[in-house]
């Protein structure tokens, strides 16, 4: 319940501290912190274009994609303190629940017949299909590491440990951060602000999307940053007492919201051709991190 | 038990009653006989199957001559588990075949051969299950096969059909070979053909060789590779609903022959589990990543068979590993998913070929990439395949995710064994798995999204329409039943419990208190489903309210500035997956047929560019078997040279050979 809250807390002002951030770097003063929710708020109320090639699952897909989400927050526990939903396993359903959310946003961009939009579905289920096997180590790492296999208990346990799951939590941190940039098509994958439909990912399969669709496509992009700082978060703030959890949870959300704004301003967009290989490297850092919980269980001799 | 001889007899008698009515009933009435009989048989032969669920074996034998001597048959869970799905399978793809069948009402032998066909297949599967003793069960065996075969072969005047009905029939020889070797081998060491010699053998003989050899035997069916190659030659040769039902069940009596064997082996769990594990993740990666690039969406299909048997493999493998650690949870975990999947995939592919065999009735295509925006057409057909697409790729609302969290459950039980060896392989089929996961869902967007949505990329010869009702009533029928498994998860996980207890009696008293609690997490995330689809239906109400207030304005798709004719220019499915072929371009072998311009060609003519892709196994290793196979016997073509007077001469050959050696007493 709490962790609810508290991620769509951080969601309302996740972005547009980015966007801030991005502004500020390249020398710009930049629109408030609140402009991505003003965005969202002025969308749902505008009217609707649909293309006439388009069926039923184009008018669905958005709403399931943003359902989706909402579900895959409702598993995000914070801390000790479990989410909505919660046992043996969930962040399989965490993940699989996030899946049906992007083969219906695949879908919806299908659904247009435009070859611009086909061509970044295909790319969007491709680089999302590479980043799967990184979150399952990680996570698998994280539940040999603790013996448990729920994010709570996951979580919970991971403090119990030596120093050393403070250096696994880092990289972690690292793999987090680099599927939500995945996940949300940003830059070192994909660059949000292109003008050109040819390099774009994520925005090219929305570009028939508007009026409420296109208010809900972009609210659950928020979310689903939110829900991996969270994640992150839980990395770090164990079993803590509110006191300090909720204030370092702002922080550190407002960190990786920092983090990623400079990442942005700092790097250029990889090609296209290289991205593939640069979200398997992925895995392998995860790999890392199962061989560092292998270490710690000293399994290895 | 007199009941089961009898019911034995009386599905026998019936079948062979109707088998010759057919021939004889107009031909509107040859398909409705079939489904009649099937469904009695099935009624049946499901009647004997419940109490086995429950524990209560049935069994007789049969005394049949001196070779054979006694015939056990006998129906435990898990022979009543695959009754069930065979019965299901088979009943629905009578329905859907006499539909899907209607257009080649012309051929009256035909339609005969192939009602009479379709039962004795049915009747030869559930023996399958039944027989317990080596020569009959290869009996039966060979009754299912050959009978298959000829079922795929329907459409006989094609001769590619006849080349995959006859790739089939090789590779089942092959396997029949491996079975037999393996029977008699314990008929050597035994004197004994019936399944309970197994017993004796595994207790005193290394239990390695001899499971291998059946893993080799039954993995040809099932499809794991290297031995899968026949399964994208068979599937999009058959008619739909015949490639619905071997996809949906054949494939899986190789499963069955495969767990049969396990119940019997006594040793080296560990290893067997680990060896099987690795085949079975390679075998789904393979299978999901060649089913991506076709664009023959049966093909595609039949490489998804593929993926789905390397799951199963996955939960057979370590339930294996479970007994070997001594962990009954491990061994529920990783046999429950695998009986599980068995069950679901035999659900959503059959729903998923029947589906796709009625978008081929109406377009005559399998080439995904000639069709397109048929869901305006066939809005039902568009609504099933993408239940079964979701289905498949193992997503929540429904029945695939059941199984394969199941699975995953069991990989992170797994995980508490101790040695490091188990640990890497386990996480690498962890994240194997997941890879899997999301490569299906590259390949059904990319399937359905090419047959279905969009604009049409050509211009078709018959205008599609929705199919009839008769064909779509057994689909809605499959997808009730994954409804069930579902949202009623822990049913199917009871009876699934029930048949792991009594498999393996002697070799350790399970009790599965642990694994209830996964039945009860599998019945939460039911809720949780349901939860799920509460919060699409209230954003979709939000929605649609909104919405219907807002004027909407309906246009053609942004074509980002270009106003010409844009349908040829749609993203085609071979582009959907193109990258993934890149990437992985040493497995996915692409060969490109077209010439280069030449230098002086200063009006190019028209030319023609054709791409396709190739199995990695078929191409470098059976082709170039074959090829040489075929350059060594070609020096011995001399012998089979056509003419009478040499075969003569042979068979004088032949028995001189025959006096002398028995004169020189070299051979009694």
């Amino acid at each position: 319940m709490l962790s609810f809250i508290l991620i769509f807390i951080a969601a309302v002002f996740f972005t547009g501290i980015i966007v801030r951030t991005k502004s500020m770097a390249s020398g710009r003063k930049g629109p408030g912190i609140l402009q991505p929710i003003k965005d969202v708020i002025r969308l749902f109320r505008k009217g609707a274009v649909y293309s006439q090639t388009t069926s039923f699952i184009f008018q669905i897909a958005p709403t399931i994609y943003f359902s989706s989400v909402v579900m895959a927050m409702l598993v995000v526990p914070f801390g000790q303190y479990k989410g909505f939903i919660s046992f043996s396993g969930d962040f399989i359903f965490f993940a699989y629940i996030l899946a049906l959310g992007k083969f219906f946003s695949i879908l919806s961009a299908m659904d247009t017949g435009s070859s611009f939009e086909g061509m970044g579905a295909s790319r969007e289920a491709l680089y999302s299909m590479l980043a799967e096997p990184a979150f399952f180590i990680l996570m698998g790492s994280l539940a040999l590491l603790t013996g448990h296999t729920s994010f709570q208990e996951i979580f919970s346990a991971l403090h119990i440990g030596s120093y050393i799951t403070y250096a696994l939590a880092i990289l972690a941190t690292f793999v987090l951060l680099m599927i939500a940039m995945i996940e949300n098509s940003r830059m070192p994958i994909d660059d949000p602000k292109t003008h050109l439909e040819l390099t774009m990912i994520h925005e090219v399969m929305i570009l028939d999307n508007s009026g409420f669709d296109l208010g809900l496509i972009l609210t659950a992009g928020y979310l689903k940053f939110a829900i991996y700082g969270a994640l992150i978060v839980n990395l770090f703030i164990g079993v803590f007492p509110y006191g300090y959890t909720i204030p370092l949870f702002f922080i550190i959300q407002f960190s990786v919201a920092i983090t990623i704004g400079l990442i942005e301003s700092f790097m250029a967009r990889f090609r296209m051709g290289h991205n593939a290989q640069f979200i398997f490297a992925l895995t392998s850092v995860s790999l890392l991190i199962f061989f560092g919980a292998l270490l710690i269980l000293g399994k290895f001799i | 038990m007199i009941e089961f001889g009898l019911t034995m007899n009386i599905t026998l008698g019936i079948s062979l009653l109707t088998m010759l009515a057919i021939v004889y009933v107009p031909i509107k009435y040859k398909a409705n006989l079939a489904a009649f009989t099937i469904v009695i048989n099935a009624i049946l032969t499901s009647w004997l199957t419940f109490p086995a669920l429950y524990g209560n074996i049935a069994e007789f034998s049969l005394y049949a001559g001196a070779l054979m001597g006694n015939i056990p048959f006998r129906i435990d869970g898990l022979s009543a588990w695959f009754i069930l799905i065979i019965n299901f399978t088979t009943i629905t793809g009578v329905i859907y075949g006499g539909g899907y069948l209607k257009a080649y009402t012309a051929s009256h032998s035909k339609l005969n051969l192939h009602w009479i066909l379709f039962i004795l297949f049915q009747l030869s599967m559930i023996w399958v299950c039944i027989l317990q003793h080596g020569l009959a069960f290869l009996i039966a065996w060979e009754v299912m096969s050959l009978s298959s075969m000829l079922l795929v072969i329907f459409d006989h005047q094609n001769p590619r059909t006849i080349k995959a009905g006859l790739n089939y029939l090789v590779q089942m020889h092959i396997s029949v070979v491996f079975l037999t070797v393996g029977f008699i081998w314990v008929y050597a060491q035994t004197g004994s053909f019936g399944f309970d010699a197994f017993h004796t053998y595994f207790g005193n003989h290394s239990n390695i060789w001899l499971f291998l050899i059946f893993f080799t035997g039954f993995g040809f069916k099932a499809g794991f590779i290297p031995f899968h190659s026949w399964l994208p030659h068979a599937h999009p040769a058959a008619p739909s609903h015949i490639s619905g039902v071997m996809s949906g069940v054949i494939v899986k009596l190789g499963i069955y022959g495969i767990i049969r064997i396990i119940s019997f082996v006594k040793y080296d769990f560990l290893l067997l589990g680990e060896i099987v594990v690795s085949v079975a993740v390679l075998t789904g990666l393979y299978g999901i990543l060649n089913a991506a690039i076709h664009r023959d969406f049966k093909k595609m299909l039949a490489y998804c068979t593929i993926e789905n048997i390397g799951i199963i493999g996955i939960g057979i493998g370590i339930g294996m590993m479970g007994i070997g650690n001594g962990s009954p949870l491990l061994y529920y975990l990783g046999f429950g998913g695998a009986l599980l999947h068995v069950l679901n995939h035999s659900l959503f592919k059959s729903l998923l070929f029947y589906s796709a065999g009625s978008v081929y009735q109406q377009t005559h295509t399998r080439d995904m990439e000639k069709l397109g925006g048929l869901i305006r057409y066939m809005p039902k057909t568009a609504a099933i395949f993408l239940i079964g697409a979701i289905a498949i790729g193992g997503m929540p609302p429904f029945n695939g995710f059941v199984s394969e969290f199941i699975i995953y459950s069991g990989l992170l039980e797994g995980m508490k064994s101790s040695s490091l060896s188990q640990l890497s392989l386990i996480i690498l089929t962890f994240a194997g798995l997941s890879l899997i996961g999301g490569i299906s869902i590259l390949t059904f967007t990319k399937t359905f999204a090419t047959i279905f949505l969009g604009n049409e990329r050509e211009k078709l010869p018959h205008p599609p329409h929705e199919v009839e009702s008769r064909m779509l009533w057994p689909q809605y029928i499959i997808i009730a039943a994954m409804l069930t498994v579902a949202f009623f998860p822990q049913f199917y996980l009871n009876a699934i419990s029930n048949i792991l207890s009594s498999m393996f009696a002697s070799q350790q008293g399970f009790a599965p208190p642990d694994f209830m609690h996964y039945s009860g997490i599998a019945a939460n995330i039911s809720i949780y489903a349901a939860v799920f689809m509460g919060l699409i239906a209230i954003s979709w109400s939000i929605r649609s309210y909104i919405v219907r207030r807002n004027t909407d304005a309906v246009q053609p798709s942004w074509g980002c500035g270009y106003t010409g004719n844009s349908l040829k220019m749609q993203y085609t499915g071979k582009s959907f997956s193109k990258p993934l072929g890149k990437i992985l371009n040493f497995l996915l072998i692409e060969k490109k047929q077209y010439s280069e311009l030449k230098q002086a060609e200063i009006f190019p003519a028209k030319r023609n560019y054709a791409s396709s892709y190739h199995d990695f196994f078929e191409h470098f290793f059976i082709n170039s078997f074959i090829r040489k196979l075929l350059y060594i016997t070609n020096y011995f073509k001399f012998i089979q040279n056509g003419r009478i007077q040499s075969y003569v001469i042979y068979g004088i050959v032949f028995i001189i050979a025959i006096f002398v050696l028995t004169a020189l007493n070299i051979i009694q």
